[in-house]
């Protein structure tokens, strides 16, 4: 198995690095990276959202990416929505409404709000569980996920 | 996980030589590939990644007929103006795969290349009387789409093949199209039962054509020559639209498995083609005479 070079951009900083082809994103975000936010849950099937990322404007999972489909891309964590300090409109929602409890999808969840709210600014309560179908908690019963991601709305079209 | 080497071409004419030099196989999207390595399920010596591959995603209209490249995403599918226009079941289907993550990595080839009988892409192709094309270096052929699948995870696609777009004639007059899926929840879910049907209605208000395609119930998604055949010709009266929805049942094999059980993928599967012939027959007869 030959290593190859990947050079791609994670929340805005160019990373540049060899691996071998079968680890995933998700692996070279957490194992070489330090970024932990992103969470292996299902076991990489691409069912609980737990590793959403957003790769070059998309929701995707982390966990079915291999590295090499990354080259060249633009991905963002968790780890860089903060702003100098300041929270997203997304992480203080969530802790408002109460949309965080044992904390482990959290981070999937925001970023597949984040992607959201990117394409839809606005979205109904069906398009915010629609959005969010792809990722699963097991603490909260989805009722304040869904209230925290219509209150970060209404703050991000008022700002 | 398992060990290979990793290639990634840039263009078709790059994609050709990597896999005749290496026998390699394809990854697309990942979606269903990296799940079923990860099970020792698949297993490569070379992947040949194809997603940086531009020219094989887009979607266009060439004097009726519709292509679709076939790196193009269940994403993109689902947000097309000319395929809401030209195919309102195949957006539906795509709306419908797994969810926004998936449909964001996943592609119509894969889809297709994957050939489960639940494949959510090809009942809406399917009564669009859709075909395939297939490249390799030195050759393409043209085959249509219902032919293309052999069963279960089996295809045509030949060693070195592979598929280069889908395409379908847009369908003219007084037509109508819908999709229709039962899964164990509304969201992620695969399907138990799928129908995809197309009717297109003559001057009179009467049946010139109508199509019906079913998934999950037979090895391949099939269509169902037995009801097409009861509404040829005929006024689809909702009476009618049952009979010939209930004739479907002659024309597939459902089995049980994870998802759910033959008896009910066959009652399911009736009730599922009646729906979508009166939605597609809704919609064309607004466009009778129009």
């Amino acid at each position: 198995m030959k290593s190859i070079q990947i050079s791609f951009v994670v929340n805005g900083k160019a990373v540049t690095l060899s691996s071998a082809p079968n680890r995933t994103l998700l692996e070279i975000l957490r194992d070489d990276l330090g970024l932990t936010g992103a969470k292996d849950a299902c076991g990489g099937e691409g069912e609980c959202g737990a590793c959403t990322v957003i790769m070059d404007g998309a929701a995707i999972n982390a966990c079915l990416v291999f590295i090499g489909q990354a080259d060249g891309s633009s991905v963002e964590t968790i780890e860089g929505l903060e702003d100098n300090g300041n929270l997203h409109p997304l992480q203080r929602t969530f802790v408002e409404a109460g949309a965080v409890q044992c904390g482990y999808c959290t981070p999937g969840v925001i970023m597949a709000s984040k992607a959201l709210l990117d394409e839809n600014p606005n979205p109904s309560n069906v398009e915010i569980r629609e959005g969010l179908s792809g990722n699963l908690c097991r603490c909260t019963g989805y009722v304040k996920i869904v209230e925290a991601v219509r209150m970060a709305a209404e703050e991000i079209s008022h700002a | 996980m398992l060990e290979f080497d990793f290639l990634q071409p840039q263009s078709l004419a790059e994609l050709m030589v990597a896999l005749d030099e290496t026998g390699g196989s394809i990854l697309a999207g990942g979606t269903d590939v990296i799940p079923r390595m990860r099970s020792n399920l698949f297993s490569a010596s070379t992947l040949v990644d194809v997603s940086k591959i531009g020219e094989l995603s887009f979607i266009e209209e060439r004097a009726g007929e519709i292509v679709i490249g076939a790196l193009t995403t269940h994403a993109e599918l689902m947000n097309s103006e000319v395929l809401r226009s030209a195919n309102p079941a195949l957006v539906d289907a795509a709306a419908s795969v797994g969810c926004n993550q998936t449909r964001q990595r996943g592609t119509l080839g894969g889809n297709l290349a994957n050939a489960s009988p639940a494949a959510d892409t090809v009942p809406p192709l399917l009564v669009f009387d859709a075909q395939v094309r297939l490249v390799s270096s030195d050759s393409e052929r043209t085959l249509p789409l219902i032919d293309f699948f052999v069963g279960p995870g089996k295809t045509r696609l030949g060693p070195a093949e592979v598929i280069h777009t889908v395409s379908f004639p847009r369908l003219t007059g007084a037509w109508g199209a819908a999709f229709q899926k039962i899964g164990k929840r509304s969201g992620m879910a695969i399907a138990v039962v799928s129908a995809a049907a197309a009717v297109v209605l003559d001057e009179t208000g009467k049946v010139s054509d109508a199509r019906l395609a079913l998934g999950s119930v037979a090895p391949t998604v099939v269509r169902s020559p037995k009801a097409e055949s009861i509404l040829q010709g005929q006024q689809p009266t909702p009476k009618l639209i049952k009979a010939a929805a209930q004739a479907s049942a002659g024309d597939i094999s459902p089995i049980s498995d994870v998802r759910s059980t033959a008896e009910y993928r066959r009652h399911a599967a009736t009730v599922l083609a009646e729906r979508a012939f009166q939605q597609a027959v809704d919609q064309a007869v607004s466009l009778v005479g129009a």
